[in-house]
C-alpha cells in the first residue's frame, strides 16, 4: 500500500491509519450510494464533531448506503500526498474520494474553507461545481456556515441549510441516481436544500449587498431544516473512539439543541431555535449504550447552556448515581454565569474537576444590555464566590471586544472587573490565595449574517488592536492569564462571514496562494489573503467593517434561518437606537 | 485486589499507533469489556496499569507485556477472552497469567534484553550489510548522538548490542536480528543500530518487529524453581535449538 510507506514521514500517523473502535467497514456491494463525509480541518478536530458521527451513524444504520471518513491532511502529508501524485483517500478502504457518489463536506466555520479547496483538489475533483463533469462526485456541504452559503456556493453542487438528520437520506435518495444531471435535479427538490447553480447572484456596489434569485422555477427562499422531535431522533451511541487523544475525547450527550436565551451576537443561537430538549429518560438510555459501546471514562453534556436544560437537576443526580462508582465522570461544557451553574457544576463533578468557565462578553451593564445578555455583575460576583468556596481556584472568563457601541471605557472595565475578582478571589481563597488563576480570553466581535447585528460593521484592526493594548496594560498579574485572538484573523472571518457569491474568488485565490489550516496561528498567513482580494478586485473592509443599511438587501437573505428579517431589524433598534444600525 | 499479567500482540493495523494512545485504547478496552478494575485513588482516577518497555511508534511486537489490577480475583483465561472481544484489530492478548508468587508484584523492571527483527526492503545486498555488521560489531566505540532539539550527547552502544546478524530475507529484501539492552538503566534502539550501518536512506522501507524480551538476571528464588520467566515464551529457532 502506498500510504503505508507515507506513514514514517509524517507527523501523528495515527490520523490516517483507521480501524478505530467503532468504525464502520460496509461492504460497497450491497448499497447503492456512496458517501465520504468530510470535516475539512485536521483529525482530532474533525474526530470532536459530533455532527459527522451523527451522520456517518444514519447513512450506515442505512441497508442502502455507506460512508466513510476524510480529514484534512496535514501540511507534512500534503507534502507527501503531492510530490508522489498521491490522491486523497476515505479511511476505512482507502478508497479515492472522487470513486464516491457524494462528498459531504462540513463547513464548521469560515476559516476551514480554504482546506475544503484544497481537499477537492487532492482528491482530484475540480473545486468549482461548474467545472465538474457526469463522472464526478456530487460535492454536497452542510453544517454552520451553511447559514451564509454565498462565499462557498461556486464549489458545491448543494449545500444543505440546516440540520441533517432527516435530510441526509433525501439527499443520498437522489445520490443514488446514476445521472448526475438527474440527481442534482433531485436535489434541488429536497427542502432545505441550495442548489447553487440555479441562482443568479447580483450585486448591488461594494460589500455584500445585492440579492440572490432563483432560475427555472427554483424556490426563492430556502428553509432550513429541523428537527421537531430531538427525543426521537437518531442517536449515536456507538461513536468512534479514536486512537488519537483528540480535542474531546469522551461520550458526548446531546440534551438540548437551540437556546431559549436571545445574545445579540449569536449566530447559533439565532439560527438554531426553538429550544428542543431530549428527556431524561432518553439521555439515561444513551449514556448507558455509550459508555458500554466506547469504554469512555467520561460524559459531556452537550447544549448551547447544558445549565438551561429543564431537568438539569434530576439529570446530572440521576448520571452521578449511575457512574460515579465506576470512574466515569461527568462534564458541563457550558455554563451560565451564577451560583446555580457553579453549585451544579460542584455535584456533577465528583469523579473528576475540570474548570470552571463563565462568559461575561462585556464588562458593563449598559454594554451587556446592548448585546442581550442577560448577566448582572452580582450574579458573577455570586458564582465566583460559590466556585472558591468549592475548591475551584481557576477559572476561564470570556469577553469580546469590539462590541456595537462599545467605548475605550467599557474596555478598560474589563480589566478593572477582572482585578475586582482576582482581589475577591485572593480573600476568599485566604491562605490557597496564591493558586487563584483566572484566563482571560478575549474574542473580537464578528458580525453574522442571521443576527440582529448583521448589519453592524466590524471595528477596525487599528481599533481592535488599541483596545487590546488597553487590555495588555490593565491585564497584569500573576493570579491573570491573558490570550486573545488576533484582529486580523477575526476581520477575515468577519469577511467570509459576510461574503457574497464573489467573495469565493478571493477564497480561491488565497488557496491557490498556498493558504490552508486558516485556524492555526502557525499556518494563517494573512499577507496571502489581503493578496487574493486584491488579485479578486474586492475589499475585505467592504464585507467585515461597512455598516450596512437596515433596508438593504443582503447577500444571504434568501436563505430563511428562522428570526424574520423584521425582527431581526427590531432587535437591532431596540439594541442601538433607530438610525443607528 | 489482584494483579493480572498479560502477554499482548502489537500487530501491523496499529502499528502506528504511540504507546500513549495505546494505553488509553487498553484502558478503554477494559472498561468495555466490564471488567472489575482497581482504579487509582485521588484526584483523576484511573486504571492501574503498568508495561513493559514501549515500542517504538511503527514498530510490531509479539512478545510485548502489561499488567494491571482488577478488584476481585477472575480466571486469568475469561479475562483475556473478555478484553480480546473489546480489543481493536491488530491488538490482541496472547496469554494471561497471575504474577508469580515470589514477585510482590509485577513491574516489568527486570526486562532488560529485547529481541528484534527488522525487515528491510530496497536496494540492498545481503554481502553487502553482512560486512557492514561485522565492521559495527569490531568497531572500538559505534557513537550516537542522543537529545533531539536539546544539546545532543554521545552515547557509545557498543555495550548494548548483544547480537546482531544479517539474513536473506527469501528475495525481498534482508532481515536484520538483533538482541539490544533495553530498559530503564539504558539501551540502545533498533533505528540506532539501522542508522550505524547506514541502511536508513529514505529509500528503503524497513518493518521493525520485536519477538522477545528477556530478563538476563532471573531472581534466585526462579531459578531454585526452574521458572521460565513467562514473556520469555517467544523465542528465535535459534535459541529453542539451543535451549535443547
Amino acid at each position: 500500500m502506498e500510504l503505508e510507506s507515507l506513514l514514517p514521514r509524517v507527523t501523528k500517523p495515527a490520523r490516517y491509519t483507521n480501524g478505530e473502535w467503532n468504525a464502520a467497514h460496509k461492504d460497497p456491494a450491497g448499497v447503492r450510494a456512496r458517501f465520504a463525509l468530510v470535516y475539512p480541518d485536521a483529525y482530532e478536530v474533525g474526530m470532536s464533531h459530533l455532527g459527522l458521527q451523527v451522520l456517518y451513524h444514519v447513512l450506515n444504520s442505512h441497508p442502502d448506503y455507506l460512508a466513510e471518513r476524510a480529514f484534512a491532511p496535514w501540511p507534512d502529508m500534503e507534502q507527501q500526498l503531492r510530490a508522489r501524485g498521491l490522491t486523497l483517500t476515505s479511511l476505512e478502504s482507502r478508497t479515492p474520494l472522487r470513486d464516491f457518489d457524494a462528498i459531504g463536506i462540513t463547513l464548521p466555520y469560515e476559516l476551514t474553507y480554504s482546506n475544503v479547496l484544497n481537499i477537492l483538489d487532492l482528491a482530484g475533483i475540480p473545486v468549482r461545481a461548474a467545472d465538474r463533469g457526469a463522472d464526478d462526485p456530487l460535492v454536497i456541504g452542510g453544517g454552520p456556515g451553511a447559514v451564509n452559503p454565498e462565499p462557498m456556493a461556486d464549489f458545491f453542487d448543494a449545500i444543505l441549510i440546516g440540520e441533517g438528520e432527516e435530510a441526509i437520506l433525501e439527499i443520498a435518495e437522489a445520490a443514488a441516481e446514476d445521472d448526475r444531471d438527474a440527481a442534482l435535479a433531485r436535489l434541488g427538490e429536497i427542502p432545505g436544500v441550495y442548489v447553487p447553480a440555479s441562482y443568479e447572484a447580483s450585486f448591488a456596489g461594494a460589500g455584500p449587498l445585492g440579492s440572490v434569485t432563483p432560475r427555472n422555477g427554483a424556490p426563492a427562499h430556502i428553509v432550513r431544516r429541523i428537527i421537531t422531535d430531538l427525543d426521537q431522533a437518531p442517536f449515536p451511541t456507538h461513536q468512534i473512539v479514536p486512537f488519537l487523544d483528540t480535542v474531546h475525547s469522551r461520550v458526548t450527550l446531546e440534551i438540548m439543541r437551540g437556546c431559549a436565551r436571545g445574545c445579540r451576537f449569536c449566530q447559533a443561537g439565532a439560527t438554531c431555535r426553538p429550544r428542543r430538549e431530549r428527556s431524561v429518560a432518553t439521555l439515561l438510555r444513551q449514556a448507558e449504550e455509550a459508555v458500554a459501546a466506547t469504554g469512555y471514562d467520561e460524559i459531556s453534556l452537550l447544549a448551547f447552556t447544558s445549565v438551561d436544560h429543564r431537568e438539569i437537576e434530576e439529570l446530572a443526580a440521576e448520571l452521578v448515581a449511575r457512574f460515579g462508582s465506576r470512574g466515569i465522570g461527568i462534564a458541563l461544557p457550558s455554563m451560565r454565569v451564577d451560583a446555580f451553574s457553579v453549585s451544579l457544576a460542584n455535584t456533577i463533578q465528583q469523579v473528576r474537576k475540570s474548570g470552571l468557565t463563565f462568559a461575561p462578553e462585556a464588562a458593563t451593564p449598559r454594554l451587556r444590555s446592548v448585546i442581550g445578555k442577560p448577566m448582572t455583575e452580582d450574579e458573577l460576583f455570586a458564582a465566583a464566590d460559590a466556585a472558591f468556596s468549592s475548591g475551584w481556584a481557576r477559572f476561564k472568563l470570556y469577553f469580546m471586544i469590539g462590541l456595537p457601541t462599545e467605548t475605550d471605557e467599557d474596555v478598560a472595565a474589563i480589566a478593572d472587573l477582572v482585578q475586582r475578582l482576582v482581589a475577591f478571589g485572593r480573600g476568599a481563597l485566604g491562605s490557597r490565595a496564591g493558586r487563584l488563576r483566572i484566563a482571560v480570553s478575549i474574542g473580537a466581535f464578528v458580525p453574522k449574517p442571521h443576527t440582529p447585528f448583521q448589519w453592524v460593521g466590524q471595528d477596525s484592526r487599528d481599533s481592535l488592536n488599541h483596545k487590546q493594548h488597553i487590555l495588555q496594560r490593565g491585564l497584569r498579574g500573576r493570579a491573570i492569564k491573558l490570550s486573545w485572538t488576533d484582529a486580523d484573523v477575526s476581520a477575515l472571518e468577519a469577511a467570509i462571514s459576510r461574503g457574497d457569491r464573489r467573495l469565493g474568488r478571493a477564497i480561491e485565490g488565497a488557496w491557490r496562494l498556498g493558504a490552508t489550516f486558516d485556524a492555526w496561528g502557525e499556518h494563517v498567513d494573512f499577507s496571502r489573503w489581503e493578496r487574493a482580494f486584491r488579485e479578486a478586485d474586492l475589499h475585505l473592509e467592504d464585507y467585515a467593517n461597512r455598516t450596512l443599511g437596515v433596508n438593504d438587501s443582503l447577500a444571504w437573505d434568501h436563505i430563511s434561518c428562522g428570526p424574520e428579517k423584521d425582527a431581526l431589524r427590531a432587535e437591532a433598534e431596540q439594541a442601538l437606537g433607530r438610525g443607528e444600525a | 485486589m489482584a494483579q493480572l499479567v498479560c502477554r499482548y500482540r502489537k500487530g501491523n493495523q496499529i502499528r502506528w499507533i504511540s504507546h500513549l494512545d495505546l494505553k488509553r485504547t487498553l484502558e478503554r478496552a477494559m472498561r468495555r469489556a466490564q471488567l472489575p478494575l482497581a482504579l487509582s485513588q485521588g484526584h483523576n482516577p484511573h486504571p492501574r496499569i503498568s508495561f513493559g518497555p514501549p515500542l517504538p511508534l511503527g514498530a510490531t511486537g509479539d512478545a510485548e507485556v502489561l499488567a494491571f489490577y482488577l478488584s476481585e480475583a477472575m480466571d486469568p483465561g475469561e479475562v483475556k477472552d473478555r478484553l480480546n472481544q473489546q480489543l481493536p484489530s491488530g491488538l490482541e492478548i496472547v496469554e494471561a497469567w497471575l504474577p508469580p508468587r515470589y514477585k510482590k508484584k509485577e513491574t516489568f523492571g527486570d526486562i532488560d534484553v529485547a529481541e528484534y527483527r527488522v525487515g528491510i526492503r530496497g536496494d540492498v545486498r545481503l554481502t553487502d550489510v553482512s560486512l557492514r555488521v561485522s565492521e559495527l560489531l569490531a568497531r572500538e566505540e559505534p557513537i550516537v548522538e542522543r537529545g533531539g532539539l536539546r544539546p545532543q550527547r554521545t552515547v557509545d552502544i557498543r555495550p548494548l548490542i548483544f547480537s546482531l546478524s544479517a539474513e536473506d530475507a527469501g528475495g525481498t529484501g534482508i532481515e536484520l536480528r538483533m538482541r539490544l539492552r533495553t530498559g530503564s538503566h539504558g539501551g540502545a534502539r533498533p533505528q540506532e543500530v539501522v542508522t550505524l550501518l547506514g541502511l536508513e536512506d529514505g529509500e528503503t522501507t524497513i518493518c521493525y518487529h520485536r519477538t522477545g524480551l528477556y530478563a538476563s538476571a532471573q531472581p534466585s528464588a526462579a531459578r531454585r524453581r526452574g521458572a521460565l520467566h513467562r514473556w520469555t515464551r517467544t523465542r528465535s529457532n535459534r535459541e529453542r535449538r539451543e535451549a535443547r
